[in-house]
């Protein structure tokens, strides 16, 4: 044993204190990396051997034999695979957009101090916390075409509304999915955007005032640039939750009528959890892991290459 | 089997004696002694269809003769196979008794997931499995020449139409017999429909019709009925042996079914494309619909207003009940026939007294008294044995009885909707493929040539063509062999 301080661990000399002192933050993390990849990793690989696999529960218990790549063939020629991923797609993207916008303007109106603002707060994170099943069975109510008030508003203020219902027709299936994941989820937007709006330091909007900024300029050259980094990391967030949407799905029009309204999860969900065939819902989950990482390695390159995060 | 043979029945009522004298307490040696098992609890997982409530008013009766408590959980369809597939393949299923979807005893029997219930019916005389309606346990409850369930509530279609909208059209009433049907065809019903859609009575736009339109499992139970009556048939050849799953879903038969089918939605409402099972039976008890097709347990449940609600509908003693038309005057008919039965997972700890509850709940006196049970109006009619369909009680309740048997006795629940190994994924792509054509995105043509594209690579995938596992000759006439030979006949 060396002499005491000199030598933590011991006495090879290996050890010394500035060796420990570098590797010690890697000691203390070790855990929780390994942890964190172990739940990331052994899922994903787990999913990944199966993809190879035939395992159908249907027909048996266990993986039958490797199946090389015609999991992921069947993905394509089996399930509407392409319906649903454009359908994903407009579904996240728009619903994304709308509830961003939608948000920034209520925060902009939070952030004005008017009179009820306080009340409106507390009002506002309302939808937000009731489960997406809930909201669906409520506006399945709603949309109901047969009695259900926001057709007959509607048809009160002259729209047309379609005579299967606003669920149960091609055109509108999935936009009304939308529309209720955009009432849910905008209140997020508005909180989270009004939180970062206070964070923005007055000396900063006083000094572009002093340079002549006003108005849109103000909103356009300062608060939007100031808020980027979180406004980037809500759309990342939403997007990713969007691409998964299914719980609407399910509830409003089970992904009808026909394939309007069909998501990748849901897709997922019928192949897993309906049809039981372990493989190919492996092989499904690998596809989409690999479009969303694509999709959000992109949005990330483009938002953040020029700066650290 | 002949009767010079030793049958079943008395080989295993021989070999359950010897079981029994050499091993002191087999399970089956037990099964004389059920009414002493108190203290034994058995917990039964079950669907919440309306034959659930009547059950679970009923199990105190079951208590009250064996000393066995029954803990009934009730839940939603695709819950309740989750949930059972999952306790299976980690083998903790803790049920003793679960109720199955005829579409499931391939896969929970081939996987060794239920037990047969060969042996405890062949040795338990009090089962009278003779009283079974054949074609109930065929459809239901038999795979590869074994009873691996018993039949709770059996469902075939039939016809409800308003009696009060076809006297308003001078319109005769339907047959409510085959015997009555004559050259009833689906023609006839096809121009009845004609002439009552967009009728006025008492002030209301009738439509004709309303089908079940959402896809994919609500549209293939309504759907095939038309679709088998044209005599559409999925397979090449099943369930007769050999089996050979080429698909035949493109056929001239169906061809006309969905274009007829497409009629049948024209004359419905439009938001029926949306309509699960019970969206159409209220919809009919609402007082709108002149007449439509259904499984038969809407014979009763239109009585109420909305679904299950114990309020009388205003269709009340304004419609009856008849049989299905055929394609052709006096041609064959099939009828789609469908339902919940009773299995035993390979786990249970308490078989024997799994399968006396089996027994009761699904037994003409278990039955029956499901049959009386009036909360919420009478809610049960299903019944899958002849005895209950002959009680002057039951018929005194639900009129329709007659009828309702008829259906049965011509029905083929392997044949309207195979229950062949992943029946699930290719019930799948055909309900979303009819729907599609119901939208307008896809003609007739279309969609059964994709179905028939889909099935083709979902079979072959699943190494179902060619099949090169051992077949069944699972006919109608191998289930009555067996029914006579487990009843000792």
């Amino acid at each position: 044993m060396g002499r005491p301080g000199k030598f933590l661990l011991g006495g090879s000399g290996l050890l010394n204190r500035s060796t420990v002192n570098k590797r010690l933050p890697y000691i203390l993390l070790a855990p929780s990396v390994i942890i964190l990849l172990a739940l990331i990793l052994y899922p994903l690989g787990f999913a990944l051997r199966n993809s190879f696999w035939f395992w159908n529960l249907q027909t048996s218990p266990m993986p039958l034999y490797h199946s090389g790549w015609d999991n992921f063939r069947m993905v394509f020629l089996v399930t509407p695979f392409s319906e649903a991923l454009k359908n994903t797609l407009l579904l996240a993207g728009l619903g994304t957009f709308a509830q961003f916008w939608l948000g920034m303007g209520i925060a902009l109106l939070l952030h004005t101090h008017l009179r009820g603002m306080g009340l409106m707060r507390a009002v506002l994170i309302m939808p937000t916390t009731l489960a997406p099943v809930v909201a669906g069975f409520l506006f399945r109510y709603l949309l109901e075409p047969k009695g259900g008030i926001l057709p007959w508003l509607l048809k009160g203020l002259g729209v047309p509304v379609p005579p299967q219902g606003f669920l149960g027709n091609a055109g509108t299936a999935l936009f009304s999915i939308g529309l209720v994941d955009t009432w849910q989820w905008t209140p997020f937007f508005a909180i989270v955007l009004y939180a970062g709006l206070l964070s923005i330091s007055e000396e900063i909007k006083e000094a572009a005032q002093v340079d002549g900024a006003s108005g849109w300029r103000m909103f356009w050259s300062v608060t939007l640039p100031l808020l980027r980094p979180i406004a980037a990391f809500l759309v990342m967030i939403r997007f990713m939750q969007l691409f998964n949407s299914f719980d609407l799905v399910y509830v409003l029009t089970n992904g009808g009528p026909g394939t309007a309204s069909r998501t990748l999860s849901f897709n997922l969900y019928r192949e897993g959890l309906v049809n039981y065939n372990i493989g190919l819902t492996a092989a499904m989950t690998w596809l989409v892991v690999i479009i969303v990482s694509i999709i959000i390695n992109l949005y990330l390159f483009f938002v953040f290459r020029k700066r650290e995060w | 089997m002949s009767k010079d043979r030793l049958s079943r029945r008395d080989f295993l009522r021989m070999s359950g004696a010897a079981g029994a004298a050499l091993a002191g307490a087999s399970p089956l040696g037990n099964l004389a002694r059920v009414a002493a098992q108190t203290d034994t609890t058995i917990n039964v997982l079950t669907v919440g269809d309306p034959w659930d409530l009547a059950l679970q008013s009923v199990t105190d009766q079951f208590t009250e003769m064996t000393g066995i408590t029954v803990n009934i959980e009730s839940l939603g369809y695709t819950a309740l196979q989750a949930r059972l597939v999952n306790a299976f393949l980690t083998q903790s299923a803790d049920a003793d008794v679960i109720a199955v979807d005829q579409m499931w005893i391939s896969q929970y029997a081939d996987n060794g997931w239920i037990r047969s219930l060969d042996d405890f019916i062949a040795m338990d005389s009090d089962a009278h499995f003779d009283d079974f309606v054949p074609e109930c346990l065929y459809s239901l409850s038999t795979w590869r020449n074994h009873v691996w369930t018993l039949p709770i509530a059996s469902y075939a279609q039939g016809i409800m139409y308003r009696t009060d909208l076809f006297e308003a059209a001078g319109l005769d009433l339907l047959p409510a017999s085959v015997a009555d049907a004559g050259d009833w065809t689906w023609e006839d019903y096809f121009g009845i429909l004609d002439q009552i859609n967009g009728m006025d009575l008492d002030g209301t736009s009738m439509y004709g019709t309303t089908v079940i339109g959402a896809q994919p499992v609500p549209v293939v139970h309504m759907y095939t009925q038309l679709a088998a009556s044209y005599g559409t048939r999925w397979f090449t050849q099943f369930p007769e042996a050999p089996w050979d799953f080429s698909p035949t879903i493109n056929s001239d038969a169906n061809t006309a079914a969905l274009h007829d089918w497409l009629k049948l939605y024209a004359a419905s409402p439009p938001e029926s494309i949306n309509y699960l099972w019970f969206d159409a039976g209220t919809r009919f008890s609402q007082g709108d619909i002149g007449m439509f097709y259904h499984w038969t347990p809407y014979f009763y449940l239109v009585n109420n207003e909305g679904y299950l609600t114990g309020t009388p509908s205003p269709v009340v003693d304004k419609f009856e009940t008849a049989v299905l038309p055929t394609m052709s005057a006096g041609g064959d008919q099939v009828v789609s026939l469908g339902g919940w039965s009773l299995g035993m997972p390979s786990t249970s700890a308490n078989q024997d007294a799994a399968w006396q509850f089996i027994k009761w709940a699904t037994g003409s006196e278990g039955q029956k008294a499901m049959g009386q049970v009036n909360v919420k109006g009478h809610q049960f009619a299903d019944f899958s044995r002849k005895s209950n369909y002959e009680d002057a009680d039951l018929n005194a309740i639900y009129p329709f009885l007659g009828t309702q048997l008829e259906m049965m006795k011509l029905g083929d629940g392997k044949v309207v909707r195979p229950p062949a190994p992943i029946y699930t994924s290719l019930e799948g792509v055909y309900g979303l493929q009819i729907n599609q054509a119901m939208t307008g995105a896809v003609t007739p043509e279309q969609a059964l040539a994709t179905t028939q594209t889909l099935f083709q690579n979902i079979l072959s995938g699943n190494q179902m063509i060619p099949y090169g596992v051992e077949s069944f000759d699972d006919t109608l006439e191998n289930t009555k062999a067996l029914i006579a030979s487990l009843s000792g006949m």
